[in-house]
């Protein structure tokens, strides 16, 4: 064979590698702009259909506080606010599957009205606060437990003003301190041995960076009693367009005191009906910004119970599983802060559906 | 005379191979592309995180009062987790306001978007600032 066919053949096969080679790196280089192209106009969609989420009222305009009514058309914007991202006390209550008038997922689905779109919606404070009993000095006429309250974001500490309230029957107490720089406090209540049963600590904690940012935490323990039993075991509390509507488990179950409370205040709640298996009370409208935190106390034969529901009722989590979906699918997440009745929150909602290219 | 054309024709090879390795080399080094879905996302959140803190007159308040510990909390707590931020306040004539740093980290190297907002303060006299704030994910 001629050494220039040797040549040509050594030549071609380079020329020929080197082309393929060179076609398979421009093909992985292009393959990111090309998928970006393909699910932007997805991710903008859902983009666009979060924001209407928030910032719609949904048909009708007050369908959060008409117990009996399901949206024609799912938004959970304030009709009463002019501002964006306030959203409805009562719209985000009606989320939470715990209370009475609360909407299913496919309701909600079918109310928003785009089939081939699935979402999922969190609202949650914007830090956590976790509360430890540290310990407990039992004298003649008081026990005195000592807490321990931590306010934290991500592991991070929280600086904060704390007003929590110790309650047991019809005894309530206030108590003020603020968190360190290590996002811990310590909180001393005294509670008299003339009461016994379950008693809760309900804290509430402003930022100090921003009074509207605000969390809370209810901390149930035994006073002169055996374990408290879990929240819910005694009624079911079930806020709504400020009516407190209580369902009695047991027929036998007495109250004995109805509060609010508030960062700032506590009011006990008056009845405005009762029969044997639920009690309505009205909610006051305060300005404060502050959360609401509703706390029945009573009895029920022998036990002696404490009880409470946040207004409006969050933590929310509702919507599709997107863990369960199949991987033809995308999922997107948005995180916005909005406002219920001025107080802050986080809420982040997931969607997801079939991807154009799919 | 044949060997010498042999000789040539092997260099010319090696120069041919030598030229197309670095060409594949260098693309092989170009950046990726970056994710523009991502940094839209950022910056939404972003122009909402700044609207949310002006809506009562926050953001104001605490430029006023030259209060950037506080205005770096409120963005801690605004913020998800695996965000880098870096805000800068600027007054009328475009002077930097903030004498401290208002930011969770360095964010030398990392694509960054950034959000420009406008904040007016009406007090005895109206003031205008120019907020900066570059946004990144944590890589």
């Amino acid at each position: 064979m001629p050494a220039s066919s040797i040549d040509t053949f050594l030549a071609c096969s380079i020329m020929i590698t080197l082309v393929l080679a060179a076609m398979v790196n421009t093909s992985n280089n292009l393959r990111p702009s090309m998928n970006e192209i393909l699910h932007t106009s997805d991710a903008e969609r859902f983009q666009q259909l979060a924001l209407y989420l928030l910032l719609n009222k949904g048909t009708p305009v007050n369908w959060g506080s008409l117990r009996d009514v399901v949206p024609s058309n799912l938004g959970l914007a304030d009709s009463s606010s002019s501002l964006p991202y306030q959203l409805n006390i009562d719209k985000v209550t009606r989320l939470n599957s715990q209370n009475i008038y609360s909407l299913s997922y496919s309701q909600l689905w079918q109310s928003f009205g785009v089939s081939d779109v699935s979402f999922k919606v969190d609202v949650k404070t914007l830090f956590n606060l976790s509360t430890t009993l540290v310990s407990t000095t039992s004298e003649v006429n008081e026990t005195t437990y000592q807490f321990d309250v931590y306010a934290e974001k991500f592991g991070a500490p929280v600086l904060a003003r704390l007003s929590s309230y110790v309650v047991v029957q019809d005894y309530v107490n206030n108590l003020v301190s603020s968190t360190s720089a290590d996002g811990h406090t310590s909180i001393s209540a005294s509670v008299p041995n003339s009461k016994n049963g379950t008693a809760i600590l309900l804290t509430f904690a402003k930022a100090e960076s921003n009074p509207q940012i605000e969390a809370f935490n209810v901390y149930p323990f035994s006073h002169n009693s055996s374990e408290p039993l879990p929240n819910r075991t005694f009624t079911r509390q079930s806020p709504l367009n400020h009516v407190l509507n209580v369902t009695f488990t047991y027929p036998s179950v007495e109250v004995l005191r109805t509060f609010v409370l508030t960062y700032k205040c506590n009011f006990s709640l008056i009845e405005k009906s009762r029969n044997a298996q639920t009690a309505e009370y009205d909610i006051p409208r305060l300005l404060d910004s502050s959360p609401m935190m509703l706390v029945i106390t009573g009895f029920n034969q022998s036990s002696t119970f404490a009880e409470w529901v946040s207004y409006p009722q969050v933590p929310v989590e509702i919507g599709a599983e997107f863990e369960e979906l199949d991987t033809g699918a995308k999922a997107v997440s948005f995180s916005h802060i909005v406002g219920i009745n001025s107080a802050l929150y986080e809420i982040v909602t997931t969607w997801g559906g079939p991807t154009q290219d799919a | 005379m044949l060997d010498n054309k042999a000789q040539i024709r092997t260099i010319e090879a090696f120069l041919a191979i030598s030229v197309m390795f670095s060409a594949l080399a260098l693309t092989l080094q170009m950046p990726s592309t970056p994710d523009f879905e991502k940094q839209r996302q950022l910056k939404k959140l972003g122009t909402q995180i700044l609207m949310q803190l002006d809506f009562n007159g926050t953001l104001g308040k605490l430029i006023e009062d030259a209060n950037w510990t506080s205005l770096r909390a409120n963005l801690d707590l605004f913020l998800p987790s695996g965000i880098l931020y870096n805000l800068t306040v600027y007054d009328e004539n475009l002077q930097r306001v903030n004498t401290q740093e208002v930011c969770n980290s360095n964010q030398q190297g990392v694509a960054a978007v950034v959000v420009q907002y406008l904040c007016v303060i009406q007090s005895a006299d109206t003031h205008f600032y120019t907020i900066q704030l570059r946004l990144a994910w944590l890589e």
